[in-house]
């Protein structure tokens, strides 16, 4: 396929999507809504652990900061949804600079508990807060748009789709990879490794906490338990993994395909869901530990050996 | 004589118990080539992390075109000029052997911010400097040993460095792929740039080093002419001596 093409073709599924909310029953634009902020969040994490390296389970909490920070924007302040987007969106880097800088020192499984420790401690932070409603949490403004809600989702998965692009070809993403490949061997080359990791864990953070956000202002109504939700992290990861890291549209086709899967079962056979649910994952990590994206890369070349070879490589 | 591009005033780095460094003095002229000698263990590696901001030291300073670089990090004396080669090689595995030449050529001393296209011709020749352009595409952790060796040093030269150091880029190699190694040193080294070479192949560092400097027991024990120093009884002692014990 060539550039040409493939822009042709990537603005015609947009458009095919955005058209969506005139054709689609509520249902499936409920559905719709809530896939594509889990594509936005597994995008978002892709920049992070996908690119960088870094296994977040932090980005549960930029979510949450981004819910609160709409939330009390609105609520507290009696503020325009835009401004709680942005104000929660800056809460956002201001954790990924602060605890970013600290946190990032710690590499592999230590980063990874560092920051699932630190969404422990925002639910408990967040449920003490006065202005954050405590334990009982906010109700915010009821708005019936649908239409407008998927839009909004919608445009906001394509701007972090378009991030990743673009980090997949400049010098900064570059730099993001040389980091996940050796961070020693990256600083002694020459990049700023402290700078570039907060930065992309602050890119990561603002999709979240957008995300965070419009899903407030959706549902209208947030707690801490809800917001902080670490299974929203294990989600990312999932999708992202499934599809793809480090790869454009993987983690939005694993975030499409399994939001998919995961709906058609639970409706179906509600209890048993989650348990096949898990046994897609295992396959799908024992068969494919590269994710759908290298699949469809190689698989053309090697045929039905790519699974076996897989199994053999990664002695699963 | 003018500024040295690199100065080491008292240097040393105490691990624990052990001082691996030991109060080190030299400096290096712009375009001098110092080897660096020692028996395993005489600290060689640990005075090249000094140099490159890779440990910080207990004691003493650093000097780099005059000015003190002793806290600076690693990355920032990369981009003043400082490349080097790790002995036990740091490649991004993952990565086309081109593109692990293209970080150095992205990064590295460069200033402006080129292309990755641009970065990535570069990186073609110096790949063609090291003999490894048949390579290109393959990752990174498909190489064997020998084309390794080549690629850690192509990424180091590839930052265009004023200051190359390396450490034990010829180990591991026959006597073809060392010549070819010094050949390709020899060129890198005729734009005028420094280098600091640690080596056990003696052939190496006599045909490369305008000045040796034996380390052992983290202490410098001499320095000066390579022939000289080669054939001082302390260093047949300590390192020669030792080797065929
Ligand atoms: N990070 C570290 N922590 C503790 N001890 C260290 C560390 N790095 C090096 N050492 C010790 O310092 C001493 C010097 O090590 P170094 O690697 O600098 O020697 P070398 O001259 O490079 O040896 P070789 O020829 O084997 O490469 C050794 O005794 C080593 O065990
Ligand atoms: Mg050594």
């Amino acid at each position: 396929m060539t550039p040409k093409l493939k822009v042709a073709l990537a603005v015609a599924v947009t458009c095919a999507l955005a058209s969506l909310p005139w054709l689609a029953s509520a249902t499936i634009l409920q559905f719709s809504i809530s896939t594509l902020l889990l594509a936005t969040l597994a995008q978002g994490w892709n920049i992070i652990g996908g690119y960088t390296g870094y296994a977040s389970f932090g980005n549960s909490v930029f979510f949450g900061l981004g819910s609160y920070g709409t939330a009390i924007a609105m609520v507290q302040w009696h503020l325009p949804f835009g401004v709680g987007l942005v104000f929660g969106a800056v809460l956002a880097v201001v954790f990924a600079l602060v605890l970013g800088i600290p946190v990032l020192r710690l590499r592999g499984h230590y980063f990874a508990i560092a920051t699932l420790a630190l969404s422990q401690v925002m639910t408990a932070i967040v449920s003490n807060l006065e202005i954050a409603g405590r334990n009982t949490g906010l109700v915010l403004p009821l708005l019936n748009g649908d239409p407008l809600f998927y839009e909004l989702s919608l445009a906001l998965l394509v701007l972090a789709t378009l991030t990743v692009f673009w980090i997949a070809h400049s010098r900064f993403g570059f730099g993001l990879i040389a980091i996940r490949e050796n961070e020693d061997a990256a600083a002694s080359m020459g990049i700023n490794t402290t700078l570039y990791k907060v930065l992309a864990f602050a890119i990561s953070g603002i999709f979240s906490a957008l995300a965070g956000g419009i899903h407030a202002y959706w549902i209208t109504f947030i707690d801490p338990v809800s917001a902080f939700d670490l299974s929203l992290n294990v989600k990312m990861i999932i999708m992202t993994v499934f599809g793809g890291p480090a790869s454009i549209l993987g983690p939005v086709v694993g975030a499409f395909v399994l939001s998919g899967i995961s709906e058609i079962l639970s409706s179906a056979i509600s209890s048993v869901a989650s348990l096949f649910f898990g046994a897609v994952i295992i396959v799908a990590v024992v068969f494919m530990p590269r994710g759908l994206a290298d699949v469809l890369r190689r698989f053309r070349k090697t045929g039905w050996r790519y699974f076996s070879e897989n199994v053999k490589k990664y002695r699963l | 004589m003018s500024t040295p591009l690199l100065e080491i005033r008292g240097l040393s780095k105490r691990f624990g118990g052990l001082v691996a460094v030991d109060d080190v003095n030299f400096c290096i002229a712009p375009g001098e080539t110092l080897g660096l000698i020692g028996p395993n263990g005489a600290g060689k590696t640990t005075l090249i992390n000094l140099i490159s901001g890779s440990v910080t030291p207990t004691t003493g300073e650093i000097l780099f075109e005059g000015r003190s670089i002793t806290s600076a990090s690693a990355f920032r004396r990369a981009r003043q000029g400082i490349g080097r080669t790790f002995q036990i090689m740091k490649p991004f595995p993952g990565l086309s052997v081109l593109d692990n030449v293209a970080v150095g050529a992205l990064f590295g001393t460069s200033t402006t911010a080129k292309a990755l296209r641009v970065a990535r011709e570069e990186a073609r020749e110096w790949l063609e400097l090291m003999d490894l352009s048949r390579h290109a595409d393959q990752r990174a952790d498909e190489l064997g040993g020998p084309d390794r060796k080549r690629l850690e040093l192509a990424k180091a030269i590839a930052m265009k460095p004023k200051l190359l150091l390396l450490d034990e880029v010829m180990a591991g190699l026959n006597h073809v792929e060392i010549d070819d190694v010094i050949e390709a040193i020899r060129k890198v080294r005729s734009t005028g740039i420094s280098v600091l070479v640690i080596e056990h192949v003696i052939k190496a560092v006599q045909s490369l080093a305008d000045r040796l400097l034996v380390l052992h027991h983290g202490k410098q024990i001499i320095e000066g002419a390579p022939d000289a120093v080669l054939a001082d009884p302390r260093v047949i002692e300590a390192y020669l001596g030792r080797r065929r014990a």
